[in-house]
C-alpha cells in the first residue's frame, strides 16, 4: 500500500512558540485520525501538508503518485477547515459549482457534481437557499461537500464535528465513514475528541506538543490496554477493598463494575479468591478494552513526566 | 371496465442511485480555476446572482456614468439641429468626458471593487481557493482582470453612446465619421488608462482589509481630501512646486493621460500648470501610480493570504 502523505521532521515556529517540533508522519489509504489536545499541532500539520503555510524545517510529500506538480496534486486534495469558511450570500449549489470549477472541472460537470455532492451530504432539498441562513450542522455539511465536490483522492478534515450537537456529530461521522467505505476516498481526520476518532478511524496518530507520540491501528491501541471488568450484584465496595488488599490495581468503571489492571492467570485467581472471601455474587467478568481517552491521558502523563 | 377479469401486470422499473459518484472526466487544471474566479468576479462586481442590495451600488454608478454619455449625446444632437454646428463646438467633447467624470469613476471603483476581495477575506474562503490548483497570484490576477473588464465597459460605453449621438445628429454622418474616426482609438486608450488606474488602486486598498466599508471609506476619503487640498495648494504655490503638488491629485493622474491622448488641456490637468510638465514625465508618473499599487497587490497575494 503506497503512502499518501510522508512528512519528515516537520517543524513550525511562530516566534518563540513551537507549533510542530519535528513531526514524522506517514499516512496510507483509509481513515487516519490525528488525535491530540488543543494546541498539539494538528491544524498546523494539516495546513503545512496542504501547502497553506510553509514549514520552518522538514519536508512533506503528498500523493506522490497522482501528479508531478504541486498544483496538479492539489486537484486531488480536499480540505474542510475547522473555522468558518463559507460565503453567506450565495446558495450552496452555486458555491459548490464554483469550487468544482476552481478545482479544474468543466462547468457542466461542476454543476452535476455540485448537486450530487449535496445529495450525498443530505442538503439536496436546501441547495438553492443562501448559505447564510443555514444552521451550524448544515454549514458543516456544506464544508464537507466542498471538500468532496471535485472527487479528491485524499481529504483532510480539521475538527469536522466542531460545534455540532451529539446527533449532528454522529451524522457527520457516519458521512465520513460512508465517504471512505463506499467511494474509497482516503481521509485524514483531526480531532481532540477521542470517541470520534475511535469510532471512525482505521488508524490513529497521537500528537502531543508538536510531536508524534504513537501511531498504529485503532485495534492495536485498544488491545495493548486490555484490563478485566468485574461486575457483581452487590457488595462491590467490599470486593474492591479485598482486591486492593490482594495487591491489585482497582478503579470503578464509568458505567458500573470494577476495572482491574492485568488479565493473566494470577490476577484471575486473586479475583476469584476475593469473590469467595467477600461473598459478592458475580454477574460478569470479561476482558475490557480501555477507551482511547484513558490511553490518551496515560500517554500525556508519561510524556509530561519525561519532559 | 372489466375490473378483476384483466390481468394485472406488475410495474417494472429500476431504482438508480443518483447520489455521489466518482468522477473520471476531464480536469482542466489551473486555467479553468482562473476562468472561474474571473467569471465570479464579474458577477460580484455587477451584483449578478446576489440579492437586490448587492445590485444597487454598482448599477447606480453605471446608470449615472452611462446616463452622462446619453445626456451629452442628446445635447449635441439637439444643439446641432436647433442652433447649428457653431453651438456644438461650445459643448463638451470626448476629450472632456473623463475629466468631468473621473471623480465618479474613482468613487465607483472605491465602493464596488472591494466587494471582489473583502468578503473572501472576511468569510475566510481564501483557504479553500489556495488548497486547489490555483495560486495566490492566479487568484488576484483573475479578480483584477474581472474588475478591469467591468471598469473598461463602464468607461467605454458612455463615450461610445456619446459618439453615436454625435454621428447620428450630424447631417452628414459619414463625412463626420471620416473626419473624427481617430476619436475612437483615443477613447479606447484613455478609457483603458482610467480603468487600469482605478482598478489597481482600489484593489490594492481593498487587499489590506476584510471590511469593504473600510476600503471604500479610505479610498473615497483620500479622493475627497486630496482633490481640493492639492488643487488649493497647487494654485497657491508657483512654478515647479505647484506643478508637482497638482500631480498628487489622484483623480487627475489618469486625466493627464487622457489629455495627452486627445492633445487637449482640461481644467483638472491645468491646475498648477501641471500640463506643462514633459509628456514623458506625466506618462511615467501615471505608470508609477499603477506599477507600485500593482506590485503591492501581487505581493499581498504572492503566498496566499488568509
Amino acid at each position: 500500500m503506497s503512502a499518501l502523505i510522508v512528512a519528515e521532521g516537520l517543524r513550525k515556529e511562530y516566534g518563540s512558540v513551537v507549533a510542530l517540533a519535528g513531526l514524522d508522519l506517514t499516512v496510507s489509504d483509509g481513515i487516519t485520525g490525528l488525535l491530540g489536545e488543543n494546541g498539539a499541532g494538528k491544524s498546523t500539520a494539516i495546513r503545512i501538508i496542504l501547502g497553506l503555510i510553509p514549514p520552518t524545517a522538514g519536508a512533506v510529500r503528498v500523493l506522490p503518485n497522482e501528479a508531478a506538480s504541486a498544483s496538479g496534486v492539489r486537484g486531488f486534495l480536499g480540505y474542510m477547515p475547522e473555522h468558518d469558511c463559507l460565503p453567506s450570500q450565495v446558495s450552496a449549489v452555486e458555491f459548490l459549482t464554483h469550487m468544482a470549477q476552481v478545482s479544474g472541472l468543466p462547468p457542466a460537470s461542476a454543476r452535476t457534481r455540485a448537486a450530487d455532492t449535496l445529495r450525498h451530504v443530505g442538503l439536496f432539498e436546501e441547495r438553492y437557499r443562501p448559505i447564510g441562513g443555514y444552521s451550524t450542522g448544515m454549514k458543516q455539511r456544506v464544508k464537507l461537500a466542498q471538500a468532496l465536490v471535485h472527487d479528491p483522492r485524499l481529504v483532510l478534515l480539521d475538527e469536522p464535528t466542531a460545534g455540532l450537537d451529539p446527533a449532528g456529530r454522529e451524522e457527520m461521522l457516519a458521512l465520513v465513514r460512508k465517504t471512505h467505505r463506499e467511494f474509497g476516498i482516503s481521509i485524514v481526520l483531526s480531532s481532540h475528541l477521542m470517541g470520534d476518532v475511535e469510532r471512525t478511524c482505521d488508524r490513529i496518530a497521537l500528537l502531543r506538543q508538536g510531536r508524534l507520540v504513537q501511531e498504529g491501528a485503532v485495534s492495536e491501541f485498544t488491545l495493548e490496554t486490555e484490563r478485566l471488568l468485574v461486575e457483581v450484584e452487590e457488595r462491590e465496595d467490599e470486593l474492591a477493598e479485598g482486591l486492593r488488599a490482594a495487591g491489585l490495581s482497582v478503579v470503578p468503571a464509568e458505567r458500573g463494575g470494577l476495572v482491574i489492571e492485568g488479565r493473566d492467570g494470577r490476577v484471575q485467581d486473586l479475583i476469584v479468591q476475593a469473590l469467595v472471601e467477600t461473598g459478592a455474587p458475580l454477574r460478569r467478568m470479561a476482558p475490557r478494552r480501555r477507551a482511547l481517552s484513558e490511553l490518551f491521558a496515560r500517554e500525556g502523563e508519561q510524556l509530561g513526566g519525561d519532559t | 371496465m372489466s375490473g378483476a377479469d384483466e390481468e394485472v401486470t406488475p410495474a417494472r422499473g429500476t431504482v438508480f442511485d443518483i447520489g455521489y459518484q466518482r468522477y473520471d472526466g476531464i480536469r482542466e487544471g489551473r486555467g479553468r480555476g482562473r476562468r472561474a474566479i474571473f467569471a465570479d468576479g464579474v458577477r460580484i462586481a455587477l451584483g449578478i446572482g446576489r440579492g437586490g442590495r448587492a445590485k444597487i451600488l454598482p448599477w447606480a454608478f453605471i446608470t449615472v456614468l452611462v446616463g452622462f454619455g446619453f445626456v451629452l449625446a442628446l445635447a449635441a444632437g439637439s444643439a446641432l439641429s436647433l442652433l447649428g454646428p457653431e453651438a456644438v463646438e461650445q459643448l463638451p467633447t470626448h476629450a472632456d468626458y473623463y475629466s468631468m467624470t473621473a471623480v465618479i469613476f474613482v468613487l465607483f471603483a472605491g465602493v464596488v471593487a472591494p466587494e471582489l476581495l473583502c468578503p473572501d477575506r472576511r468569510d475566510r474562503v481564501l483557504d479553500l481557493y489556495f488548497v486547489r490548483p490555483i495560486s495566490g497570484i492566479d487568484y488576484i490576477v483573475a479578480r483584477w482582470s474581472a474588475f478591469l473588464v467591468v471598469a473598461l465597459a463602464v468607461a467605454w460605453v458612455p463615450q461610445l453612446v456619446f459618439m453615436i449621438g454625435l454621428v447620428m445628429g450630424n447631417p452628414e454622418p459619414f463625412a463626420y465619421l471620416a473626419q473624427q474616426w481617430t476619436d475612437l482609438p483615443r477613447i479606447l486608450v484613455a478609457g483603458a488608462a482610467l480603468a487600469v488606474f482605478i482598478t489597481t488602486l482600489a484593489l490594492m486598498v481593498a487587499s489590506f482589509t476584510s471590511r469593504r466599508a473600510y476600503a471604500a471609506v479610505f479610498l473615497v476619503g483620500l479622493i475627497v481630501i486630496s482633490t481640493p487640498f492639492t488643487i488649493g495648494l497647487a494654485e497657491e504655490a508657483e512654478g515647479v512646486a505647484g506643478q508637482w503638488i497638482a500631480m498628487f491629485n489622484l483623480t487627475a493622474i489618469p486625466v493627464q493621460v487622457n489629455d495627452i491622448v486627445f492633445g487637449a488641456v482640461s481644467d483638472m490637468s491645468a491646475v498648477g500648470d501641471a500640463n506643462l510638465l514633459p509628456v514623458a514625465l506625466r506618462l511615467g508618473w501615471y505608470a508609477l501610480w499603477v506599477a507600485v499599487p500593482a506590485a503591492i497587490l501581487l505581493n499581498r497575494y504572492r503566498r496566499g493570504v488568509s
